[in-house]
């Protein structure tokens, strides 16, 4: 269970970022001054660090256990 | 055609010459160039701050900066591909960096060439990795070069010699790293991204305000002038495509680099480098930042402006001679500073993987030190005879510098994970996935796709092939990295234990 929660976390930003750019390859709506795509893309590099310090939770965790 | 301002030569060359002083401080302790350990790799004894900034500092070049802004002034968004770049190759940093380190912490590695020759007992593969990072990573300090070379000729032209200059400047940065060894590339590195920052978020801001009156009102003209600046195509040989896997292949060859391996192995602990990991992706929202001036320089500079110049003259044309020094500083440092460290590990390269495994096996430490730190000369002699006499000889080898060493990444990352990956396989997979990546390069058609994607898939798909011709010789191989990294017993047992270091 948490091996697949770590590989969830590991993999969910490089779908983002990767393959979900058809999905936001717009310019409209814009958000906070920036064109959709360079939003997704900015809010992204604020999320990814979020996610790699719950995988270091997680395996914290299991090495406590 | 632009002039030079003489202030503006001034203040970046004062800033330069104070940034090669304290290079040459860096290393008035003898004991920076006691040992190649010492020298290399700092002995090993980097706390969070330095590795934050030896690892963190490489993404900040003169290459990125006008590199990234004049493939945003002629592309548009498709440069935005170094974002994800450079925040996915930290989540996968996260895994492999301490694991790498603890083992060339055991093992007293100072090169992936090292850890790869230990790893499969092949002299041959660990050769392999070494030519690899050498013959990608000159090609990548002329980059550096040709991005000094750029800044001054808009910061002095018509009052000095510019290339003069540069050869001057490469021999002060070689003198003191071989000198100094890690010591001058981790405090240089400091000022120049406390510079960069500074300087390029007063850019940011500045710019979009001195010719549109704000960044919305900015990004607004450009949506409304020319939209398909602000969006990727969705086919062609730059799309949506391209984007993704250039994104992909270059977060994974980011941590091949001889010189990132040195950042890492600098460090005094693996925690230090996981902690880095995390937090280092939001290192990177000036470069992010940054590249939409070359969407801005595009607006704004006269067309016909040659693209590689697009960001220097957006600086000329809005700035003062004072501002115009600064930035100009910036650039030049970011030229010059990671070329120390690209010059630290490619002298390891050549001095430990190259002399010491091939020419003089019995080399004594004192001589391997000598050699070491003297091939800092060799490697930043042949990237200035290169770069200045034959610029246009290397433009292919530069573009293929990320496609190459990203083909080590199944030597060096595979291999801390699977422990019967047969070096038979690993070796064959690196061929094809060179042979791969030149063909490509030298057809110019890589489907849509980035040219290392490719070269990845088939050193992949040859490694899977190979595999089961030889995995019962992998099997009996064992050896102390091997133990180090999946223990000592059987294949059973392994799987309940993959983490012994």
């Amino acid at each position: 269970m948490r091996r697949f929660a770590v590989w969830i976390l590991f993999i969910v930003p490089f779908l983002a970022q990767l393959v979900a750019l058809p999905w936001v390859n717009r310019i409209h709506p814009m958000v906070l001054g920036f064109p959709l795509l360079h939003f997704w893309l900015l809010i992204w590099m604020l999320l990814t660090p979020l996610f790699t310090l719950a995988i270091h939770w997680v395996l914290r965790k299991e090495e406590q256990a | 055609m632009m002039h030079g301002n003489a202030l503006a030569f001034a203040v970046t060359a004062g800033i330069v010459l104070a940034v090669v002083l304290i290079g040459f401080l860096a290393g008035r302790d003898k004991e920076a160039r006691s040992s190649v350990e010492e020298w290399s790799v700092g002995g090993r004894r980097l706390g969070s701050l330095f590795v934050w900034f030896l690892v963190g500092a490489d993404v900040y070049t003169a290459y990125t900066f006008l590199g990234l802004t004049s493939s945003a002034y002629s592309g548009g968004s498709i440069a935005f591909f170094a974002t994800p770049y450079v925040v996915l190759a930290y989540p996968m940093a996260y895994f492999f960096l301490p694991k790498l380190w603890r083992v060339a912490k055991e093992h007293g590695y100072m090169t992936l060439a090292d850890y790869v020759g230990g790893r499969f007992d092949s002299k041959l593969l660990s050769f392999l990795v070494a030519i690899t990072g050498v013959l990608m990573l000159i090609p990548y300090i002329d980059l550096q070069l040709s991005g000094i070379l750029d800044t001054l000729q808009v910061a002095g032209a018509g009052l000095v010699n510019v290339k003069l200059i540069v050869i001057v400047s490469f021999l002060l940065v070689a003198l003191y790293t071989f000198f100094s060894g890690l010591k001058a590339p981790t405090y240089t590195a400091i000022i120049k991204d406390i510079l960069v920052w500074v300087v390029m978020l007063f850019l940011v801001v500045s710019l979009p305000i001195l010719h549109f009156g704000g960044w919305g009102q900015m990004v607004l003209a450009v949506a409304t002038q020319h939209p398909k600046l602000l969006v990727l195509p969705a086919s062609g040989p730059k799309g949506i495509l391209w984007f993704s896997t250039a994104a992909l292949i270059s977060a994974m060859a980011l941590f091949m680099w001889p010189h990132t391996a040195t950042g890492t192995f600098s460090s005094k602990s693996a925690d230090i480098l996981k902690k880095n990991a995390i937090v280092l992706p939001l290192y990177n929202i000036v470069l992010m930042l940054v590249t939409f001036l070359g969407i801005l320089a595009f607006m704004v500079v006269p067309q016909g402006t040659n693209p590689r110049l697009a960001f220097l003259t957006l600086i000329h044309d809005s700035y003062g001679g004072f501002t115009q020094g600064l930035a100009y500083a910036t650039i030049a440092l970011a030229s010059l500073v990671p070329c120390s460290i690209m010059a630290i590990g490619a002298s390891n390269l050549f001095a430990n993987n190259i002399y010491r495994d091939w020419i003089q096996p019995d080399a004594s430490p004192k001589r391997l030190t000598l050699v070491t730190r003297s091939m800092v000369f060799v490697v930043i002699g042949l990237a200035l005879l290169f770069g200045l006499a034959f610029p246009t000889a290397l433009v292919s080898l530069q573009l293929m510098g990320v496609s190459g060493i990203v083909q080590t990444f199944p030597a060096v990352v595979l291999s801390l994970y699977v422990r019967n990956l047969p070096k038979e396989a690993v070796t064959g997979g690196l061929l094809a996935g060179l042979a791969t990546v030149f063909y490509l390069y030298a057809s110019h058609n890589a489907h849509g796709a980035y040219e290392g994607f490719w070269g990845l898939l088939v050193n992949l798909a040859v490694i899977a092939v190979l595999t089961p011709l030889f995995i019962g010789r992998a099997r009996q191989r064992t050896n102390a990295v091997m133990k180090s990294l999946f223990g000592g017993r059987s294949e059973q047992s392994r799987a309940q234990q993959p983490n012994i270091a």
